[in-house]
């Protein structure tokens, strides 16, 4: 069965003259029960505009969403129940970790039972009466993932979850949101800029630029999308003429190409096979060569490719 | 099952007032808000009231109108403050994301601001009776029940109507919070009949219910009412402008969830 049936979504949003910014245009998914999907793109790509459609918090211009098959709609409050979000660090502030989650756990009409073992489940004890503006940054985070699961919901929705989070809590998250996956098999759909991040969790993404989707698949299929398995980066002392970079990006079987200050980067199907014939075409700059490295290409390297073409 | 929903429903509807009480607790400015103020109003309005030597039914008028003001005030305060907390807090999004509806929101905080209303009103009786000798509570307990009944009626329909604007208009209409009462009674009469004002304001006093609870209060001291029936006037025109309200806030959340204005509000 789908979690999530989004088909034909539209949306604008009005600017300050009167005129219409297109937010989404068109976008159609499907989400599996049980998976953790991914949502990837730049800043305005759409991705915060897409999972509030999804979670009801927004009505599109145009297009149907189906929530654990209920119209998103016309079951909102029946949708509700069943879901939940966290998007950004903003709790109520003046209540405590507990005042919260009570709060939430009342507002969506279940009893309190839960709120003892959440507060112990996200390490937030010793914390139980601090006033969430007095919370840490990382705490905070934990607090808004907490409030995600007090409702027992059977899908999630979470908007950019280690934004701004020191690495080593940033972790945390992460292996908390995948033990808790596990545990209780709930579909998960999040947001994210940071690859890797889609990488470790993601079973499925999709890819949003400028509204639309650009691509949407497992992580090896993204990959094969642009043709990109592989990797080459060859550090120049100085960046080559015009016309070398003219014929290295044209190369058959170079299915991407980007110079990043003095470093050539290529995505091609086999580093291997086709290191040779760009170093052919690269002969006159020779000299200036300092370094070759090749590598498997990684999601943010499709990315990079994907958004170019986008 | 239909337990169990009640169950919920009035769960959701405590939510509120849970939220409000904490943050009424924590928040100084809420306690200043429901004794200085009104202390102060009432006090300075005394004082005058003594200083210009006026009968003491006229007095007694101006008192009702004092307290009355205060009373809405607070009580519609916290009505809205269901709305402003989340927008300053701005997690507004996660409180239209749970299942709770937005009357349950409303009524949850009125119930905190009956009680707020409540302490208030005690407080401002009470003083008026020591400091100025003036007894508010005169009159038959069933008839003062009544009045406050109207009054916090009154007040959460001042406090739908604001959290309707701030829906619709946004941070701009914040300020209604504090303006819509105010303005309200100005024209139904607080420190003065309706037949003073101007015709086309008295005509839009007679369609506010404060308007007739006071003329109602201000029977028992010694002003017969020149309006027809004014407590049932009054309470007929709150149920017709709460059912107003109700349709109104559906299109304001549908509308606010359109243009994408909870989410604005929660950045």
């Amino acid at each position: 069965m789908k979690a999530v049936i989004g088909e034909d979504i539209w949306m604008s949003y009005k600017t300050f003259f009167g005129g219409k910014k297109p937010a989404l245009e068109g976008v159609s998914l499907e989400i599996d029960e049980g998976e953790i999907f991914g949502i990837l793109g730049p800043n305005a790509a759409g991705k915060t505009t897409l999972i509030s459609i999804l979670s009801t918090l927004l009505i599109p211009d145009r297009g149907r969403v189906e929530v654990l098959g209920m119209d998103a709609f016309k079951e909102t409050k029946r949708v509700k129940g069943r879901i939940n979000i966290s998007s950004g660090l903003n709790l109520p502030w003046s209540l405590s970790v507990y005042e919260c989650l009570k709060f939430f756990s009342l507002a969506y009409g279940i009893p309190n039972s839960k709120i003892d073992e959440l507060i112990e489940s996200f390490e937030l004890s010793d914390f139980r009466d601090v006033e969430f503006e007095e919370l840490s940054t990382g705490n905070k985070q934990k607090l808004s993932l907490a409030k995600t699961f007090i409702n027992d919901p059977e899908l999630v929705f979470l908007d950019e979850p280690t934004t701004g989070l020191d690495p080593d809590v940033a972790r945390k998250v992460r292996k908390k949101i995948l033990e808790i996956h596990e545990e209780r098999n709930i579909t998960i759909v999040l947001t994210t800029h940071y690859m890797s991040e889609a990488e470790q969790l993601c079973d499925r993404i999709i890819f949003l630029n400028r509204g639309k989707i650009i691509a949407e698949g497992t992580q090896k299929e993204l990959k094969r999308i642009i043709g990109a398995k592989d990797l080459i980066t060859i550090e120049l002392t100085s960046p080559p003429d015009e016309s070398i970079l003219r014929r290295v990006a044209s190369a058959k079987n170079v299915y991407g190409f980007d110079l990043r200050e003095d470093r050539l980067v290529f995505y091609v199907d086999d580093s291997e096979k086709r290191l040779k014939e760009i170093l052919e075409i690269l002969k006159p700059s020779w000299d200036k060569i300092k370094r070759i490295t090749m590598e498997e290409a990684t999601l943010e390297d499709v990315f990079l490719g994907l958004t170019k073409r986008g | 099952m239909f337990g169990l929903n009640m169950g919920e429903e009035l769960r959701r509807t405590l939510a509120f007032s849970y939220k409000n009480v904490i943050m009424t607790k924590r928040n100084f400015f809420t306690i200043f808000e429901m004794l200085f103020w009104p202390l102060i109003s009432l006090f300075s309005i005394g004082l005058m009231g003594a200083y210009l030597d006026i009968m003491e039914n006229k007095f007694a008028f101006i008192m009702i109108g004092a307290i009355a003001l205060s009373v809405i005030q607070l009580a519609q305060l916290d009505v809205t403050y269901v709305l402003l907390f989340d927008v300053w807090s701005k997690s507004l999004k996660y409180t239209f994301a749970t299942p709770s509806s937005f009357y349950q929101m409303i009524i949850g905080a009125w119930f905190v601001g009956i009680l707020r209303g409540f302490v208030a009103f005690v407080a401002l009786s009470l003083f008026s009776i020591f400091i100025f000798d003036f007894d508010f509570t005169k009159l038959p307990l069933i008839d003062l029940l009544l009045f406050l009944f109207g009054l916090f009626f009154a007040a959460m329909l001042i406090g739908m109507a604001a959290c309707i604007l701030m829906l619709v208009f946004g941070r701009r209409a914040e300020i209604s919070a504090w303006t819509l009462t105010a303005i309200i009674m100005l024209i139904c009469g607080i420190y003065y009949p309706v037949s003073v004002l101007p015709e086309a304001a008295r005509q839009i006093a007679l369609l506010i219910p404060v308007t007739h609870f006071l003329e109602y209060f201000r029977s028992f001291y010694g002003f017969p009412t020149t309006l027809p029936n004014p407590l049932l006037v009054g309470f007929a025109q709150s149920v017709v402008y709460f059912l107003i309200g109700a349709g109104m806030s559906e299109w304001a959340l549908k509308r606010a969830r359109k243009n994408g204005m909870i989410i604005k509000l929660s950045e």
